[in-house]
């Protein structure tokens, strides 16, 4: 199993001037220790209008940052809109070339469709349409990668032949998912031979139950691509300390705030009704799982947060249902200052990272030895 | 934690507050209910004077244009029709209830006593169409509320999610303003999805004055359904957020 990070990149009021600043140069500075430490990759959300929550809205651009900040770690959108009000598919093919060149091809292209009225309605999309277009988008974007030339009559969009310039680093094109909300999305990964991004914890039986329907039915599928992507990726949150305790209370509170921000949000469901929003989507999932009871100590199930040894064995439960990579969320609001941040990583990158076959945890002087 | 809560005046708004009998109501089946409820974002900052300090506001927020027609209950046939704003206690969705408009004394007072809706006396009525359903309120005669869905579409009632209301009421017991939660659970048979559209708004006669602005319209839904008012189950101080000020009376 391998190791991420994910941003959300949230940012507490009161905004002065150098609030944002900091934010992204801690983010920054954290991927780029992330980097030598062995973790695999960073992926960066697309939000907009979601104050304090989500600072993120043009993600191209903090993993371009990233990329140059970084040798090995892969660069992944979680996600691109696919919903022509946000995102044009042309300029979407354009953009992910640019950085998968830039990156020396380290990219992921993680696809979705957004999941609050906030966003839908801000840019004046019809919440009944975006699993449509998102479909639409998808099986579009590996022609325009890898087709010398390319011209399509669709539903929700058209252009004319044309040369979609550059093309990816990566051949035949860089690997694509789709975020894994609502029930029954991880099908539609498996369907189109996608790697099944995962934005919500979910218990481990319910986990176990996506993956086991996923590896099914993308062993029949019909890619979108011209590879098949089969990979299992799931969010959590990471907060690693000696002493477990502290930990725990730590990690809670990091929890805590990032599921009070969540909640803020209107999701679509909850203004719109439509059968194109089943479940409320990626936020309250978060909030739910994330706020357990767990056991006695607080710390709720599969979450990662408390000393190596709890970390450690609710990471081997992620692994033991199939799960290929764990992507942490590592603050929210800026709770757990910058130092506490980077010695979680190197912590966590010393004494969990090396139990795991794939995770290509340092011993560098970056996590301080062993 | 965000600094952004409601900035209701809360001595202000007592002075209009129903007195509620304690927390021990028993429920109320209330079969076939006919519920128009119409979505529409309003402006934010100016919106923050009409949630209590419990509250968070949701972003962006909105307000819900609730018209409801019961057949039966126990105190005979009813209409009402309300002002909410929606909002966050913790981090559950919530409304806060401006104002209802209510047509049957009887209903209007056990309302207030059971539950702590903010009830007045009103004309309530719901007028459906082939092309639309129209929800009007009045108050001696004057107009107060009028707003329609438009183009009826069938819908699963699945996908309807009604949020649950906070009233603030004063304690019969002890006389101290309280929130209460009142989370009606639905069964639905029908549903449908509509343009919004809201003709006549009298600001003044749900207490909003010039708080409430309204901006970008959402979505309208009407609804049939068995409606159970529930027992009260959580209430808040609302002069605290709800993480530290929020307690449980009943399972």
């Amino acid at each position: 199993m391998k190791f991420g990070l994910f941003y959300e990149i949230s940012v507490p009021r009161p905004w002065g001037s150098e609030t944002e600043k900091t934010v992204y140069d801690n983010c920054l500075e954290q991927v780029a220790l992330a980097d030598q430490l062995g973790f695999d990759s960073v992926w960066a959300v697309e939000h907009h209008f979601l104050e304090e929550y989500s600072h993120c809205p043009a993600p191209e651009l903090f993993l371009t940052a990233c990329a140059m900040k970084t040798k090995k770690m892969r660069v992944g959108h979680g996600i691109i809109v696919c919903v022509p009000e946000f995102n044009h598919p042309i300029k979407i093919a354009e953009r992910t070339a640019v950085l998968d060149i830039l990156s020396g091809g380290r990219l992921d292209v993680g696809t979705g469709r957004s999941a609050t009225w906030t966003e839908l309605a801000g840019f004046r999309a019809s919440p009944d349409e975006t699993k449509k277009t998102w479909d639409e988008f998808v099986h579009c974007l590996p022609k325009m990668w890898t087709q010398e030339r390319f011209s399509y009559q669709g539903r929700s969009w058209s252009m004319p032949q044309r040369t979609i310039v550059p093309k990816p680093y990566q051949k035949p094109h860089p690997p694509l998912w789709v975020a894994v909300t609502s029930p029954g999305t991880e099908i539609d990964a498996a369907e189109r031979g996608m790697g099944s991004l995962g934005l919500t914890f979910g218990g481990f039986a319910e986990q176990e139950e996506k993956v086991k329907r996923y590896r099914k039915i993308i062993r029949n599928c019909t890619p979108v691509g011209e590879v098949v992507n089969e990979s299992v990726s799931t969010v959590n949150f990471l907060y690693c300390h000696e002493d477990d305790a502290e930990g725990v209370k730590t990690g809670r509170r990091l929890t805590g705030t990032f599921n009070y921000l969540a909640a803020q949000l209107l999701a679509a469901r909850e203004a719109y009704p439509s059968k194109s929003y089943p479940s409320l989507g990626l936020l309250p999932s978060l909030r739910q799982e994330a706020s357990g009871p767990g056991d006695a100590s607080g710390a709720p199930e599969g979450i990662g947060i408390g000393n190596p040894a709890r970390i450690l064995r609710e990471m081997k439960k992620w692994e033991a249902v199939g799960v290929d990579r764990v992507n942490f969320l590592l603050n929210a609001l800026e709770t757990v200052p910058q130092q506490k941040v980077l010695d979680s990583l190197r912590l966590f990158a010393r004494e969990v990272m090396p139990h795991f076959q794939g995770a290509s945890a340092s011993t560098s002087a970056a996590a301080g030895g062993r | 934690m965000p600094p952004r809560y409601g900035k209701l005046n809360l001595a202000a708004w007592a002075k209009s507050v129903p007195t509620i009998n304690g927390y021990k109501t028993e429920p109320w089946l209330l079969k076939g209910a006919q519920i128009f409820s119409l979505n529409m974002e309003i402006d934010d900052d100016p919106a923050d004077n009409l949630l209590p300090a419990t509250m968070h506001p949701s972003i962006p927020e909105y307000a819900i244009f609730c018209v409801t027609a019961y057949p039966d209950s126990p105190v005979g046939a009813f209409s009402i029709a309300e002002v909410r704003v929606s909002g966050r206690t913790g981090v559950r969705p919530r409304a806060f209830v401006l104002r209802s408009f209510c047509n049957n004394e009887d209903a209007r007072r056990e309302l207030a006593a059971r539950w702590g809706y903010p009830t007045v006396p009103g004309e309530v009525k719901l007028d459906i169409r082939h092309d639309r359903v129209i929800a009007r309120a009045s108050a001696g005669g004057k107009p107060v509320l009028e707003c329609e869905l438009l183009d009826r579409d069938m819908i699963s009632g699945a996908d309807i999610q009604y949020i649950a209301s906070m009233h603030l009421a004063r304690n019969r017991d002890d006389g101290k303003l309280v929130l209460v939660q009142v989370d009606p659970e639905f069964t639905f048979s029908k549903a449908e999805r509509g343009k919004p559209r809201v003709l006549l708004l009298d600001n003044d006669a749900f207490g909003a004055g010039l708080n409430l602005r309204l901006a970008n319209p959402i979505s309208a839904t009407f609804t049939t359904a068995d409606v159970t008012l529930p027992k009260i189950r959580y209430i808040c101080n609302p002069e605290l957020p709800a993480m530290q000020g929020t307690t449980k009376v009943a399972a």
